[in-house]
Order: C-alpha cells, then sequence, then structure tokens
C-alpha cells in the first residue's frame, strides 16, 4: 500500500507512463492480462515436471498433442512468446508490398507485418469503432470490405486474412461463428489463408456459447475447435488464455510453412522443440491449454469482468459496449470531453486513476495507435480508451470493488483532470517507453 | 586428511528418473531421428550431454526464488533484483533482459552490423556466427595458433591473436561491428582466456575505436583457470577476476542458461547509454518489454540467484575438477582429445579418432552416431557439419577441426555417470577402424546441424 504522496512521486517518475512504474508501488495491477495469470497446482505439479532436455524434451511433445486435441492444429513451434511467431508468420508469409487485412489492428502484430514489407488494412465492422453500438459481435470481419481490397489488389497480394478472437483494441469484442464461416467461405474461394491470432480463444467461443443462435448447448471446447478448423495456422500468445506466464506458438496445418518456421525459429528464438522456453513452461502451457476450455473456469472468467462492468455501467460511467471478455474499456473521450485527443486523454486518466487508488492500467487508444508510417503523422483512433484488464485467477470481488469505488471517485471529479505533454518518444511500439509532464 | 576425491558439493533433493533403453532400441532410434542428435527425443537419451546450456539443476535456493517470481508485465520487483545482479557483476549501468543469449546476441550484433560489416572474435559459436552472418556482415575468427594443435598443452588456448587483432583493425577501418572475446573459447575447445590477453585484446580495440564485447556465458569458469594459471591472479577472488574482465569491455552478452544456472534466459550489458538505447528498440518488438524482455519473473529470480552461487569457491573447483575427470578417464584409454581440458566439456578429436573418414563424410556426426548407439549417450558434432561451407563448385569446405562435444550440464550427473560414459568409450576404440562416415540428405540453409538429415555411407 502507498500514500497519494508517494504515487506522486512514483507517477512522476514514471513519466506518467504506467508501463513504467515499478510493480512494488502498484496496488492492484490491472495493466495486462498478459503473463500475470495465476497457475493452477496442477500447473506448479507441472512445472516441477520440466525436462531441460536442450532437444527432444517430453514437455514439448506434451504441448504438442494438447494443442492437436485442444486447438486441432497439425504442426507446432513453440516460441517465448507471441511476438515471437507473429515474427515468424509476418517472416515467412509476407513479401514486399502485400496486404494484410484483419479484424482491426494490434501493435506488435502490425509492426511485424510492417517490418516484413507488409501493409495492415483494417477490414472489421464499423460497429466495432463506435464505443456505444450494442452490437454483440463488434469482432466481425465486414465482408464488403475484404471483397473491396481483393477486388482493388488481387488475391496474390494478399497472402492472408488475419483475425484475431477476441479484437483486443476493439475492446474484447469476439467474432461470431457464422461470420467467420462467411469469412472462410469467401477467402477459400480466392485461395487465401486465414491466419488465426487466437490468443483469448476460449473467451471468444464463450461469448459463442452465450450470445450467437443455436450454439447455447455446446461446450467451449468444441466450439474452440470449429473456429480453429476454420483456419489454416494460428500464432498464440499463451499468456492470455493458456494461464502460463511465459510461452506461446505457431501453429500451421501447412508442411511448407511449418518446415520454414522450423529453420527461422532457431535464428530467433531456440530448437523447436523448446523455441526459447524452459521445458517446465511448456508443460505448464500444455496443462494450462486444458484448463482454459473448461466450462466452470471460463464462466468465472467472462463473469468477473461482466460483475466489474456493470458496476460501473450502473454508475453511469462511460465504457465500451458490450463489456468485453479481458477487460473494461473506459472511454476517455466521453469521461474526459474537455480535453482533445492530442492531449493524450487517455493517458492522462490512466495516470489520474493510479494516483487515486494505486490500481494501474493502460492507455490504448492515440499512444498505442503510433504514427502513421508514411506520413509520420500521429494516428488517430476513433477509440480513445483506457484499458482495465483483468488477470486470470488472480483477485477477488473484493479487489474489483475498490477498482470500480476508484474509477467512481475520479469521474467525480473529471472536470478538474488535465491533458499531457509528450516528453519523449521512442521509435517503435512508443506507449511502452513514451514519458509525459503536465503541461 | 586431504582427499583425492572431489565431491559434489551438494546433495539430491528431488530426482529425474533416466529410462534405460537396448542398444538394438537405440540402433532403430537413431534411423528415425536421421542420426542427428538434435532430432532424438529427450526420453531415448541415457546421459545427455549435448550441451550444459539451460540444463543445469537449480539450487533450492533458486527454486524458492523461482515461487517468489513477480509477473508482473512492467517494472516487476524480479526484474529490479535480476538487473542489480547484473548491474554488481559486470559493472554496467544498462542492462536488457532476453529470452535467451542468441536474442541478446541477434539483438546486439543485428544493430551494429549489417552488410559489409565485420566482426572478429577469438572463434565466433554457431549461434553467434548465424546472427552475424544473417544481418550481412562477416564473421572472422583469430585464436592463437597453439589453439589449433588439440594435442599441445597450453594454459590460454582460448587467447585471441592480438598481432592478428591489431593487423585486422587496421585493414577493416571503420568497417568493424564489434571485437567479441568469448570466456571461456566454446568452439576452440572451452579454453580459457587470460587476463592479459583480455588487457591486450582491450588496448588494441581502444585504439582502432572498436567496440569490445565480452561474451560472458561462462565467465566464472574462465575465473577458475585464470586465477589457478595466470602470474599474479592467486590472491584474487573468481569473482574480483570475473569483474577485471568486465571492466576491460564496451558490452557484455550472456546466456544464463550457462553460468547464472538457469534453465532460460540472457542478457545485454553496456557501459553506453545510446548503444543500450538502440538495443532497447530492437528488444521490445521481438522479445517484451524492457523489463521482462520475454522471461517469466521467477526466471529473473533463479538468474540473479545463479549469478551469486556460481562464484562459490568449492562450486567451480568441483565443476572444473569433474570435468577434467572425465578428460583424464578419456585420456587413458588412448581417446584423442583436445588438451589440457576445458572448463564445461571434452572435446574428441575425431579426425584422429577417424583417420580413415574424409572430413566430407563427418567423421565427427559418425562419432556422435557411436556413442548414442553403444550407451545411450547424447553428444553433439563441432566440426564440419556446424561450420562447413559450400564452394561455388559445391564442394566442402570443410572446419578447421572435427570435433564432438561432450558437454557436462552443471550439478546434474555425478561421479558414476561419468565413469558409464568412460566405458563406453571402451567400446568405442574397440571399434573404431570399422566405422563408416556419413552424408547429409537434407539440410536447411543456416544452422543445418540443427535440423539437418543423414544416412551412413555403406
Amino acid at each position: 500500500m502507498t500514500t497519494r504522496e508517494q504515487r506522486e512521486e512514483a507517477l512522476r517518475e514514471a513519466g506518467h507512463n504506467t508501463f513504467l512504474l515499478h510493480s512494488d508501488d502498484v496496488y492492484i495491477d490491472l495493466l495486462t492480462d498478459s503473463g500475470t495469470s495465476a497457475m493452477s497446482d496442477r500447473q506448479w505439479a507441472g512445472m516441477m515436471l520440466g525436462d531441460e532436455a536442450y532437444a527432444g524434451s517430453r514437455n514439448f511433445y506434451h504441448l504438442e498433442a494438447a494443442i492437436q486435441q485442444h486447438y486441432g492444429y497439425k504442426h507446432v513451434i513453440p516460441t517465448h512468446q507471441g511476438r515471437g511467431a507473429e515474427n515468424l508468420i509476418s517472416r515467412i508469409l509476407i513479401k514486399p508490398g502485400d496486404i494484410v487485412p484483419g479484424n482491426m489492428y494490434f501493435t506488435t502484430t502490425k509492426l511485424h507485418q510492417e517490418l516484413a514489407g507488409g501493409t495492415f488494412a483494417d477490414i472489421i465492422v464499423d460497429e466495432a469503432h463506435d464505443a456505444y453500438s450494442s452490437f454483440p459481435f463488434k469482432g466481425n470481419v465486414d465482408l464488403g470490405k475484404l471483397q473491396a481490397l481483393i477486388d482493388a489488389h488481387g488475391p496474390e497480394r494478399i497472402p492472408y486474412v488475419s483475425i484475431a478472437t477476441t479484437v483486443n483494441m476493439a475492446g474484447g469484442q469476439p467474432i461470431s461463428l457464422q461470420n467467420l464461416k462467411d469469412l472462410r467461405a469467401l477467402t477459400a474461394k480466392h485461395g487465401i489463408r486465414l491466419i488465426h491470432d487466437m490468443t483469448r480463444v476460449a473467451e471468444n467461443a464463450y461469448m459463442i456459447k452465450l450470445l450467437e443462435e443455436g450454439q447455447g448447448e455446446r461446450t467451449v471446447a468444441d466450439i474452440v475447435l470449429e473456429i480453429c478448423s476454420l483456419t489454416d495456422g494460428a500464432t498464440m500468445s499463451a499468456k492470455k488464455d493458456a494461464l502460463v506466464n511465459i510461452g506461446g506458438f505457431l501453429a500451421t496445418n501447412e508442411w511448407d510453412v511449418y518446415e520454414e518456421a522450423r529453420n527461422q525459429v532457431v535464428i530467433y528464438e531456440g530448437l523447436h522443440t523448446y523455441g526459447g522456453l524452459a521445458g517446465r513452461d511448456m508443460e505448464a502451457m500444455a496443462i494450462g491449454i486444458a484448463e482454459s476450455v473448461g466450462e466452470d473456469h471460463i464462466r468465472a472468467r467472462v463473469g468477473q469482468v461482466f460483475y466489474l462492468g456493470r458496476k460501473l455501467q450502473e454508475a453511469g460511467i462511460p465504457i465500451v459496449q458490450p463489456i468485453g471478455t479481458h477487460g473494461i474499456f473506459l472511454d476517455a473521450k466521453a469521461f474526459l470531453p474537455h480535453l482533445a485527443q492530442t492531449d493524450f486523454p487517455a493517458q492522462a486518466l490512466a495516470a489520474e486513476l493510479y494516483l487515486d487508488s494505486g490500481v494501474r492500467a493502460m492507455e490504448r487508444g492515440i499512444v498505442s495507435a503510433g504514427r502513421d508510417k508514411d506520413t509520420g503523422e500521429n494516428c488517430l483512433p476513433e477509440l480513445e480508451l483506457v484499458r482495465l484488464t483483468i488477470p486470470r485467477r488472480v483477485y477477488t470481488q473484493a479487489h474489483m470493488d475498490v477498482v470500480a469505488e476508484s474509477v467512481i471517485r475520479v469521474h467525480d471529479r473529471r472536470e478538474s483532470i488535465t491533458g499531457l505533454r509528450m516528453v519523449y518518444e521512442p521509435k517503435y511500439l512508443r506507449f511502452f517507453q513514451a514519458q509525459f509532464e503536465k503541461p | 586428511m586431504e582427499f583425492r576425491t572431489i565431491i559434489e558439493p551438494f546433495r539430491i533433493k528431488s530426482v529425474e528418473p533416466i529410462g534405460l533403453s537396448t542398444e538394438a532400441q537405440r540402433v532403430q532410434l537413431l534411423k528415425e531421428a536421421h542420426y542427428n542428435p538434435f532430432l532424438l527425443r529427450s526420453a531415448d537419451v541415457i546421459i545427455d550431454l549435448m550441451t550444459d546450456s539451460g540444463t543445469s539443476a537449480m539450487s533450492a535456493h533458486q527454486w524458492a526464488g523461482i515461487m517468489e517470481g513477480d509477473e508482473a508485465y512492467a517494472g516487476s520487483r524480479s526484474w529490479v533484483r535480476m538487473e542489480r545482479a547484473v548491474q554488481e557483476l559486470t559493472g554496467m549501468p544498462h542492462v536488457l533482459p532476453t529470452h535467451q543469449g542468441r536474442a541478446a546476441e541477434r539483438i546486439v550484433y543485428g544493430h551494429l552490423g549489417g552488410p559489409g560489416k565485420v566482426f572478429i572474435s577469438n572463434t565466433h559459436f554457431d549461434t553467434t556466427r548465424a546472427n552475424i552472418e544473417f544481418s550481412g556482415a562477416t564473421a572472422i575468427d583469430i585464436p592463437i595458433p597453439e589453439g589449433q594443435d588439440t594435442a599441445l598443452d597450453h594454459p590460454f588456448k582460448g587467447n585471441m591473436d592480438v598481432g592478428e587483432l591489431d593487423r585486422l583493425l587496421k585493414l577493416h577501418q571503420g568497417k568493424v561491428g564489434a571485437v567479441i572475446l568469448t570466456v571461456t573459447n566454446n568452439s576452440g575447445g572451452g579454453q580459457p582466456v587470460s587476463l592479459a590477453n583480455a588487457e591486450g585484446v582491450s588496448a588494441i580495440c581502444k585504439r582502432h575505436g572498436a567496440v569490445l564485447m565480452l561474451d560472458c556465458c561462462r565467465i566464472a569458469e574462465n575465473s577458475w583457470f585464470v586465477k589457478h594459471r595466470e602470474d599474479g591472479m592467486e590472491q584474487l577472488s573468481y569473482r574480483a577476476i570475473a569483474q577485471r574482465m568486465f571492466a576491460l569491455a564496451d558490452g557484455a552478452v550472456m546466456s544464463a542458461k550457462k553460468d547464472a544456472f538457469a534453465n532460460i534466459g540472457g542478457f545485454l550489458a553496456f557501459k553506453d547509454a545510446a548503444l543500450a538505447e538502440a538495443c532497447t528498440n530492437l528488444l521490445i518488438i521481438t522479445e517484451g518489454f524492457t523489463t521482462y524482455g520475454g522471461l517469466a519473473g521467477r526466471d529473473m529470480e533463479a538468474i540473479a540467484i545463479g549469478l551469486e552461487e556460481v562464484f562459490d569457491p568449492h562450486y567451480l573447483n568441483y565443476r572444473i575438477r569433474s570435468t577434467a575427470f572425465l578428460g583424464d578417464q578419456l585420456h587413458k584409454l588412448g581417446v584423442p582429445l583436445m588438451r589440457p581440458i576445458g572448463g564445461h566439456a571434452v572435446y574428441i578429436d575425431a579426425k584422429k579418432l577417424y583417420p580413415h573418414i574424409p572430413p566430407d563424410q563427418y567423421p565427427g556426426q559418425a562419432l556422435v552416431s557411436e556413442l548414442f548407439r553403444l550407451g545411450g549417450i547424447r553428444s553433439v558434432e563441432i566440426g564440419s557439419v556446424m561450420f562447413g561451407t559450400y564452394a561455388a563448385d559445391g564442394s566442402l569446405q570443410p572446419s578447421r577441426m572435427e570435433l564432438v562435444r561432450l558437454a557436462i550440464p552443471r550439478r546434474v550427473y555425478t561421479q558414476s555417470h561419468i565413469e558409464y560414459v568412460a566405458e563406453a568409450f571402451e567400446g568405442i576404440m574397440a571399434g573404431r577402424e570399422g566405422v563408416k562416415g556419413m552424408r547429409i540428405v537434407k539440410e536447411p540453409q543456416f544452422l543445418r546441424h540443427f535440423t539437418a538429415h543423414f544416412e551412413p555411407l555403406t
């Protein structure tokens, strides 16, 4: 626990960037749900069964079998985390000048596509950019937008369509099974691959079960398998759904892609049977994958996020609708209408929340969006959000109550909150390390 | 009483069972793995001497650290602890965590390298060379000439040829990416580098304005040799010797999977803030945020603790003496070895063991297969499979040496395991004349030894 004076000092030292705070100075850490899960007793037991052989570790074969069983992909390359897999798939499939359509950008994914010479194209439905649309499947693809891209560039310039389950930057919003099937039919017609960014696939499957017609009686595990079966390969940060603190993988049904990935993974990550992971971490991942598709787990997980979201809604706090599966996204534009987007309202709101209670949140707005790679201008995303991300199995309902109280308190005195000025800006992924000052 | 026997300065709290196989099973397993030890399953290996990297047994203290891991994405306590441990050891203020050593290499050598650039080392290791060549730069090895003669006894065979360094730095003025001093020198036989040699290298680098990077993944083992072999060093602690060496370099790259007893992890450390900042930009793209670099918090705890433990004199004495024990056993059997024995491994001279097998039939790979067939022992070739290149006409340009490495994992095996390995060599010596060479059936463009397929020649 810290005092307000201590937090003021810590925030100043961190340049008003919550990424630069020391974990010790944080009371409730909602920066990310990535790598912050509590592992189960079974996973910890698995940690003790680590086979740390450099080549052919038993844990690798267990992981491979778990991925084949629960996700259905044929070939598996472990990586130290999700971005390691994104790096590989981008280098293998994208040629300079290619277009990579996707259901909204994600920071690291887009960067890897650009570094490989590609250009990201957003094909998400328009509702995703409207914080208050109550459309249940805001992660859906607008097939018309994709068709237009295919007509304009030709299918040969589109190495794959990248599909995220769920869509993080839209507020943790799911894609429907029907939309995915329609997308599959369209891309198959043009011989375009679907690559699945599957970091929260179980959460997406749960939303399909809850909201999509005819899906209510199915198990989450079954829906997960069907989602995967509609795609050709996947990148996974296992630090989310799969309940581990470190790890990820690249999966593919194509032998050629697998073979090339196996050659390249050695350069970036490690040999293809450990990919830069300790054996014990592959074991924890294999067990975590099985746990992540369990009905009781996923109901409690998403239920906790909804609990916090509803509390805030009842208090009249502007949040992205409908409530996403891994966090609550505060609408900073509506929260702080007196600030221009170039005053970094989401960054300012995250800082203010930390000052109030020691709750750490993350900016997902103009700072995260970065600059246009051609013009060098700030990208101005429709959504200027603060993400309160809930780690899995870590915090209790009482913790959620504290968070709600703090957000409401900050909201009560919102008119006194001023904007920020950026005083340090790094070259890539600036949100991680940028520093700000109060003017 | 003075004891001849060097006991392991630890006892075993938790055991990992070994599955035993028959020779007939191993013949089949070898075939299925295309005679490449990297494609064997760990469960089928009896004694795994493939590498000392990431295979260490952690201490009870490290496992306690594992339970204390702070998994916060940003600003983790465990990171603060690791950062301090690295700063105190290296004296370098800027530290970047990475998921393992090759990621650290790729970042710094990718930044300093590129087409037209030249890197100079006592010997580049396989992943180091691959990272440099992948960036379009050239890697030049300049070990001292004594390092090339496997039978010659010399206390510091890992040394760099300083005269040649001076000449190359003049020749390639303005095009030098970095000079890399690897301690101990892995590819050259796990041989130590003297402090005097490091001082000479550092002075020449300074004169030419070249960046000196210390590849320090086995620096504690190197310090043992310096203390016991170099004049005037007896009074210094192992840690103090390491710190003197760090003081000579501009930066350090470490795979913590060796001397830090970690199963995963590595880091970069720099004196210069600008170089650190440039590397930080690359770190975030492929590794992770600056305060975790692709590692779980718990692994950063284990690294911080391991960096302390490794300088324990009882441990280092046991470590170096037990590696020598295997070498001495094999020497008595007449097995041609790299002499004197290095810190982490025993290197067999396969060219001398199998004089009837030419380099383009990979005598080292043949020995690796034989060792697995006879004893279920996994080793690795460090010769023309790992370092060979093809000339324009398709003929093999062989490596200078055809070695097989028996790397000893730290704190994992006991003396009886090592005696079993020596016994397997009795069989190797008895059957040496009948062994045939190998041919490569399939290979990738880079780092072919990891995934290539082989076939025995008939």
